[in-house]
């Protein structure tokens, strides 16, 4: 009998870890105006306008105060079972895999790693939930006071999906970094029940995700071009607008753009979850989730399609070629 | 005239029994018993941003006796942090209740009868308080059978939320994933 209830709590256990969806990873990265008013900066021309850009392994670099603040950030969430990816480290092994990629090559015939102008672009410091921070030490007379603003914004969607801000008692005895250190920590429980609200409502309604529809020039067709299906003979992106119906949570999503094309939508809700061929429990993506219209396409309609993925929450199916 | 007779006893009958309802609304010694040991009747306020994991609140309960209504305040401190939130106030931003869920407390009836039972779990969340009797402004006598007192008290809000999702009754933010 023991050995029975032993055996129910292991499988109980194997099926709850193999079916858990696929955890966002955060990154605090210090805002714009945080690092530009503080001269970590970057400041070129393109095309003659004069361009500036945050420059985060400056700031990172230099700034104590920014490294106190997410430290003690990423020690409250680390707590919450959230470990935070940490800017500066991920910028530093950027720069070493970049090296070694560039002195790797084949032992037996001496060839180099195939990387495309897009891999070389994709290769940034990135995050699928950002918590964009900024704050400032104020004075009132004697006083100093700190002056917080942290936003939740999800990569994709560009949503602010928590956030926290305020200002905190003033005090003319304290240190800037214990004013600092007072202000994450009357912040990040404000911060984090927003946080959890967002996942609540994910694993409620489906995860919110963007997807383009795009067309290589090459194609012949166009995404108005007429098809039929069942019977049923509908331009292009009629079909797929039907296979969205069909595929997200509840039939939600919205088409913002349409043209011969292309196709833009956003508020996409896609499961977290999905039963595989195989009737193993996996966790989806966007990738994984427009695999299916890329399979849907290709064997009722003949039409290849290439899927590129921006993320977690974001992907493209450009249709016509692999 | 039989007619008017009637009609003035029935003027007199209605307003009778619109005195009377007025005369519920002064509510009687039953009802406000029940308003001063209702679970949900708490008042609660941040005093500032607390150590690590902590949160500093004045917190005030309803008794017969000074000590009775002591006890209670260190029972809403911690329901407080559970059910209600606390709003922000004297530097500090306001804190979300544990559970998000407005109907958490009779969904785990059963539980939380026992974590605030007397000298149940809930005084292991209780780190600090001034336990000696409240005087002045902090200790009301609102009427002869009962009153209203304040305590100071921090509460062990990490350690607390912890233990509500190790009992499975919060949610991590990490779950699911």
């Amino acid at each position: 009998m023991k050995k029975l209830f032993s055996i129910f709590i292991l499988s109980l256990v194997s099926l709850t870890l193999l079916g858990q969806a696929r955890k966002p990873t955060i990154m605090v990265v210090p805002s714009d105006q945080y690092c530009i008013s503080r001269g970590y900066k970057l400041e070129f021309e393109s095309m003659g306008a004069k361009q500036t850009l945050p420059d985060y392994k400056a700031a990172m670099q230099n700034d104590a105060d920014l490294r106190l603040v997410i430290t003690k950030m990423g020690q409250i969430m680390a707590d919450r079972g959230f470990p935070l990816k940490d800017l500066e480290m991920e910028l530093r092994n950027l720069e070493r895999e970049a090296a070694e990629a560039a002195m790797l090559m084949s032992s037996t015939s001496g060839s180099e790693l195939a990387e495309s102008p897009v891999d070389m672009l994709k290769r940034t410091a990135k995050a699928d939930i950002i918590m964009d921070l900024s704050f400032d030490v104020k004075r009132q007379g004697p006083h100093r006071y700190i002056s917080f603003n942290l936003r939740g914004l999800d990569a994709y969607t560009s949503k602010q999906i928590s956030g926290a801000a305020g200002a905190g008692a003033p005090s003319s005895a304290a240190s800037p970094e214990l004013l600092l250190e007072e202000a994450v920590l009357s912040h990040m429980d404000g911060f984090n029940a927003g946080l959890q609200r967002h996942f609540d409502e994910m694993f409620n309604i489906g995860r919110e995700v963007r997807v383009n529809i795009r067309r290589f020039a090459s194609w012949f067709d166009n995404l108005e071009t007429y098809y039929t299906y069942q019977g049923e003979e509908l331009e292009l992106l009629e079909h797929i607008e039907n296979w969205f119906f069909d595929n997200t949570v509840s039939g939600r999503f919205s088409l913002s753009d349409a043209s011969d094309n292309q196709m833009r939508f956003e508020q996409v809700r896609i499961p977290m979850m999905e039963t595989d061929s195989r009737g193993r429990e996996r966790a989806v993506d966007t990738r994984r989730w427009l695999s299916g219209l890329s399979r849907h396409l290709r064997d009722n309609f003949q039409i290849d399609s290439k899927i590129y993925m921006r993320g977690l929450g974001e992907a493209w199916l450009i249709v016509g070629e692999k | 005239m039989k007619t008017l007779r009637y009609l003035s006893l029935f003027l007199v009958f209605l307003f009778a029994i619109g005195h009377m309802s007025n005369a519920q609304e002064r509510y009687s010694r039953k009802e406000k018993k029940a308003h001063y040991s209702s679970n949900y009747n708490y008042e609660v306020q941040i005093m500032g941003v607390g150590q690590d994991g902590t949160k500093v609140m004045k917190v005030w309960g309803f008794g017969r006796r000074v000590e009775d209504a002591v006890i209670e305040a260190k029972m809403n401190a911690v329901a407080s942090v559970i059910f209600k939130g606390i709003p922000g106030g004297h530097g500090a931003a306001a804190t979300p209740a544990i559970l998000t869920d407005p109907n958490a407390g009779d969904k785990h009836a059963e539980y939380f009868e026992t974590f605030f039972s007397p000298g149940g779990k809930y005084l292991q969340f209780i780190t600090m308080t001034t336990d000696g009797m409240p005087s002045g402004q902090d200790r009301l006598q609102i009427d002869r059978r009962t009153y209203k007192v304040a305590i100071y008290a921090q509460v062990m809000y990490d350690a607390l939320r912890k233990q509500l999702e190790t009992d499975g009754i919060a949610r991590s933010l990490s779950t699911g994933f």
